[in-house]
């Protein structure tokens, strides 16, 4: 604090200093307070559409009641990013660059101490943050992006609630920072269909390639019982429907962002956006097993009309 | 003055050292330093010939070595004692470890002084025909190759060891250093013990691997006998003999201490330090005529070119080398590599392409592609993958062994072919679902069939092995790629099949220069 630069603390200084700090801490545990900042909040699934990316992003954030219902001030956030592919922003394997930037910008203007973007990249992490132009983008806009190409980076941690998985290593920084917010770019995905808020998870896991084997649906729904997450923000701009997840296929300009606090909801969501290969009819959020998975375990509602969603206009 | 000559040498001489060091770290991800990051090998004028001579065209990178040549031929061989990084590490650990004792017995090495032209004809000839000895003798791409191989991944681990240590005195989360994947090398003992054994012949001799091994040295030598710089010592004179035992690399004769062994003197400027000044340099005309030449009798220059000759035709004649033998189909080479048998007739093994590559996928070769291509890259995807747009092991490749090919023409390049074991395969031997083959390929060569189990589409694949890699079954990977033998390239797949606009940031320009 301010004070310690001083040679002598008043007694008055102390006691302002300790309220300063005390109050927001207390207040944040008082059960009176949560209702109060959730007042805007009227939905668990926002749909913005139409408007340039930080457009789309505050659009889709009022109705949930802002980022401030996430964020309070001085508070430590994580952002899972996908970066996990050496690909151009315009081939939509990795997100947007405006979107991350934007939504970056919006933490902190919430009061945000720190952001820090994540990513445990397939490709070699130096191509992947150069080529999708994220590094520059995160940094720019004042965040620290890191990839979790270290084990030290990672914290062993017991899954309680998860069926197959039983521990797994994951990003200590996701474990413990205040806001975890999940920002995935829905793509199609050969082996589990789709790639949607959930499986990107699996990015902040160590030993990604071994949950193949233990079995991906289950250890996808089993990965997100770890750290719930707080928000998930979808990057729904571009999406990539073919030779998914690591492209480059075909896209499709859907030019939404989708925001959440219920991941299962956002995937449900998500699924629809593509075809199913065999029949050409779009994805039902039950064909998509680890969807299922998850709703299963109870980590949220699949069935969207049981959902609060509000399809809102950007511009 | 005079007196501060010595200083200044040794201090040229390590700052010489860290800067190839400095160029070594450098040797990496995003290699945008200004200089070439290889720039002690391209002045190498041992690689420079050879390279021209196997090859048989002009390197551009290497035509910096022939300038270092002029300069030996103006100022005598000035490199071996102020520059070269071997001999500035030879000096160091000789001052440290071996102390000359005084009254020592004085060395006569009249025979061991013909030692170094034995090896150079000996390994011209054998190089010549297909066993480059000499590449594993040169100084820089020895000093370059130990460093690199042997001593830099243990620099990585010291620094991930105490990196957690460090991280207590750190701010919480203020920085979130990770640590770096330690870099794997198969042949880092060998390379070390060799790099030990050339530091221990201090023992017998301070310098002895300068004097009487090396083959830079030797050439320098030659051409260093036409100096143009020469030492003078006037009548003042009086054989005290201080310049005899000060001389690093023992060029003054006792006898004769008025006269010196041009070829030998390294121009260190000690016996400057002359107690009545009788000593001088300056510039005289060229002459082939030294004091005491080295004794190669006819019988000496024959049998070290008959021993290279046998010893090349003995590598020819076994199964590893000859063309009718086994081929080892493992042996992958890196991306835009010479075919197999002008790879290694020009590679020098200095290990710059391991260091650069970003995933450690290049090894040092021992014996898997015979004894010719001793310490040649390979790829060896099970340790790394070839990164899709990364070319930088031709882009630093001193003697483009590994050609410097764009970005764009190098993804193309297929290598080799992946092959599914199916037996251990995880989707084809279980009910599984894993395709993490699949979903790793860059270029679309692995599909999944009706009942998502892979299959290769070979006109695709590269052999980058990022499949080989990435398998999560156990030990050795369920999909392997075997060397296509000839590097041939692929036809460019119609990537982007819609070409939409870039939503709103434009894509980051490509470097492939």
């Amino acid at each position: 604090m301010d004070q310690s630069r001083k040679k002598e603390l008043t007694r008055r200084q102390f006691i302002t200093g300790t309220v300063a700090v005390a109050l927001p801490l207390l207040s944040s545990k008082l059960p009176f307070y949560g209702s109060l900042a959730h007042a805007a909040e009227e939905s668990d699934l926002v749909i913005a559409k139409n408007g340039s990316a930080s457009q789309l992003l505050q659009a889709a954030m009022a109705p949930l009641g802002g980022m401030g219902r996430f964020i309070k001030k001085g508070q430590r956030v994580v952002i899972k990013a996908n970066i996990a592919w050496a690909r151009t922003p315009d081939q939509a394997c990795t997100n947007n660059p405006d979107l991350l930037a934007a939504l970056i910008k919006m933490c902190y203007d919430t009061g945000a101490k720190r952001v820090a973007v994540w990513d445990h990249t397939c490709d070699n992490y130096q191509f992947c943050f150069s080529r999708s132009g994220l590094k520059e983008t995160a940094q720019k806009a004042g965040a620290d992006i890191f990839s979790g190409h270290g084990r030290n980076s990672y914290k062993q941690v017991e899954v309680q609630k998860g069926k197959k998985v039983k521990t797994v290593e994951i990003l200590r920084d996701v474990l413990e920072s205040d806001v975890f917010i999940n920002f995935p770019i829905p793509k199609q995905h050969f082996a589990t269909e789709l790639t949607l808020g959930m499986k990107n998870l699996i990015g902040i896991v160590w030993d990604m390639e071994q949950l193949h084997k233990i079995g991906l649906h289950q250890a996808i729904a089993d990965i997100n019982t770890i750290r719930k997450t707080d928000l998930v923000v979808m990057d729904a701009i571009r999406i990539l429907t073919t030779n998914g997840p690591k492209g480059p296929g075909k896209t499709e300009d859907i030019g939404e962002v989708i925001a959440s606090t219920d991941i299962v909801a956002a995937d449900a969501y998500a699924a629809a956006f593509f075809k199913h290969p065999k029949t050409g009819i779009p994805f039902k959020p039950e064909e998509i097993q680890f969807v299922k998975n998850a709703y299963d375990l109870g980590l949220g509602q699949i069935n969207l009309s049981k959902v609060r969603v509000k399809k809102v206009t950007a511009a | 003055m005079k007196k501060a000559i010595p200083y200044l040498r040794r201090t040229i001489q390590a700052l010489s050292f860290f800067f190839l060091l400095y160029l070594i770290l450098k040797t990496a991800f995003p290699l945008e330093l200004k200089i070439p990051v290889d720039l002690y090998l391209r002045l190498d004028p041992f690689i420079g010939i050879i390279t021209f001579l196997t090859k048989k065209e002009v390197i551009l990178r290497m035509l910096p070595a022939f300038g270092v040549l002029l300069v030996v031929f103006i100022f005598g061989n000035f490199f071996c004692g102020w520059f070269c990084p071997m001999g500035a590490t030879i000096d160091f650990f000789d001052r440290i470890l071996f102390r000359e004792k005084k009254g020592a017995k004085s060395f006569s090495d009249q025979s061991l002084r013909r030692l170094r032209y034995g090896i150079f004809m000996f390994s011209l000839v054998a190089g010549l025909m297909a066993f480059q000895v000499m590449y594993i003798l040169d100084p820089i791409s020895l000093i370059t190759r130990t460093l690199i191989i042997a001593f830099y991944p243990p620099a990585i681990f010291i620094f991930n060891h105490f990196l957690p240590q460090m991280q207590h005195f750190l701010p919480q989360n203020s920085l979130i250093a990770s640590t770096i994947p330690m870099p794997l090398f198969k042949v880092n003992l060998l390379i070390f013990l060799f790099f030990v054994i050339v530091l221990a012949l201090g023992v017998i001799r301070k310098r002895f691997w300068c004097r009487y091994l090396c083959p830079l040295g030797t050439l320098f030598s030659i051409v260093s006998r036409f100096r143009i710089l020469k030492r003078f010592v006037t009548v003042d004179c009086t054989r005290c003999l201080k310049c005899v035992k000060d001389c690093p690399v023992g060029a003054i004769p006792e006898t004769n201490p008025q006269e010196y062994r041009q070829q030998d003197c390294v121009s260190c400027f000690k016996c400057l330090e002359c107690p009545p000044e009788a000593v001088s340099f300056h510039f005289g005309l060229p002459r082939w005529r030294t004091v005491s030449g080295v004794n190669l009798s006819r019988r000496y220059v024959l049998g070290s070119l008959a021993f290279g000759v046998v010893s090349a035709l003995m590598i020819k004649a076994n199964p590893l080398q000859s063309e009718s033998g086994l081929k080892n189909n493992r042996l992958i080479r890196p991306p835009g590599s010479l075919p197999e048998e002008e790879f290694v007739s020009v590679c020098t093994g200095c290990g710059e392409c391991l260091k650069v590559c970003p995933n450690n996928a290049l090894q040092s070769t021992l014996l898997e592609a015979g004894l010719a291509g001793l310490y040649t890259p390979r790829l060896v995807p099970r340790i790394g993958y070839c990164e899709e747009f990364c070319n930088f092991c031709g882009r630093i490749c001193p003697t483009e062994a590994i050609r410097p090919l764009p970005v764009e023409e190098k993804r193309l390049l297929q290598m080799g072919i992946a092959h599914i074991d199916k037996t251990r395969c995880i989707a084809w031997d279980t009910e599984k679902i894993c395709l993490v083959c699949n979903e790793q390929c860059s270029y679309q060569a692995i599909i999944g069939d009706d009942k998502k189990r892979p299959i290769i589409k070979e006109e695709k694949c590269t052999g980058c092995g990022i499949c080989e890699n990435k398998c999560p079954v156990d030990g050795e990977s369920a999909i392997i790629v075997y060397a296509s033998g000839v590097q041939k390239k692929l036809k460019p797949e119609d990537l982007n099949n819609n070409k939409n606009e870039v939503p709103s940031t434009p894509a980051k320009k490509e470097k492939s220069s």
